[in-house]
């Protein structure tokens, strides 16, 4: 007997509903989501092919749903890496925004004050501010404590939103 | 049909899931009509796709791919022998407590003598 082939639309139907899945289980363990996602393509395209692609998507419910059925399943909690990359990569963005805002700031300052330059020391790297009539810049370099700061406060932050305790338990 | 607390359900499925195999083996969306044809009638895949998985993984239950006419060889699976005592095991604390639930259900449905 000749399989029966799936649509491009039932085809697009699933691979859209797997690959808001595989969102939904980034965090779980690759090699068993790996074998899952296979299994549920597998089902999906047989089943799919029995009862319509559209009814047989319904019937899995929400991908998050089901991607959080597959975690409770799992019987332990998973830390969740993507959300601490996410976490690390905000609080990088949240620093060197309220870096950038402190120089134009300062910048400002140096301008109203009638113009002229400044140098500080943040975590021991010389930085230079001017603001003249012909130039307005900023110059600092990176410090071995100014990179220390910015890789400790990334990987608290990754800490945090990962829960990395949880794959000690 | 009365609601149902998915909680109920959720503690007896594996259980269900076994005894169905037992019975016949059979591919995901299959064991799904199954237990919907016995009663389950608003089970969900997306509730026994998860369950059968873990008993994949945990070794109660083996599968093995069969051609299908319909796209890729469906996957079939079927209790193994830890699957058989874990069914044992849990059939037993099943039946241990329905006895002590229907013992209280039925006491407080008798009226009290004074």
């Amino acid at each position: 007997m000749t399989p029966t082939a799936t649509s491009p639309t039932d085809r697009a139907r699933r691979e859209w509903f797997l690959l808001r899945f595989s969102w939904h289980m980034q965090d779980f363990p690759q090699k068993q989501y790996r074998q899952i996602k296979r299994d549920l393509r597998r089902e999906l395209t047989t089943a799919g092919a029995d009862m319509g692609m559209r009814h047989t998507v319904a019937d899995l419910g929400r991908p998050r749903t089901l991607a959080d059925g597959y975690i409770a399943e799992l019987g332990r909690p998973v830390p969740r890496w993507t959300t601490g990359a996410v976490a690390a990569s905000l609080a990088i963005i949240f620093i060197v925004y309220l870096g950038v805002a402190y120089a134009i700031g300062t910048v400002d300052t140096l301008e109203a004050m009638g113009g002229g330059t400044v140098t500080t020391y943040p975590f021991g790297a010389e930085t230079i501010f001017t603001s003249t009539a012909d130039e307005i810049s900023v110059q600092t370099q990176l410090s071995a404590a100014g990179a220390s700061f910015f890789l400790g406060v990334a990987a608290v932050a990754f800490i945090l939103g990962s829960r990395l305790w949880r794959a000690f338990r | 049909m009365p609601d149902r607390d998915p909680q109920l359900l959720k503690g007896v499925l594996p259980m269900l899931v076994l005894l169905l195999l037992t019975e016949g083996e059979s591919y995901g969306y299959e064991l799904v009509t199954r237990l919907q044809a016995d009663g389950l009638t608003d089970i969900a895949a997306g509730t026994v796709y998860p369950v059968l998985a873990r008993l994949e993984r945990e070794g109660h239950v083996s599968s093995r791919l069969v051609a299908s006419s319909s796209g890729p060889a469906r996957k079939y699976y079927r209790p193994t022998a830890d699957g058989a005592a874990e069914l044992a095991t849990a059939l037993r604390g099943w039946d241990h407590l329905s006895d002590t639930v229907r013992a209280v259900l039925d006491r407080a449905a008798t009226p009290k003598e004074q």
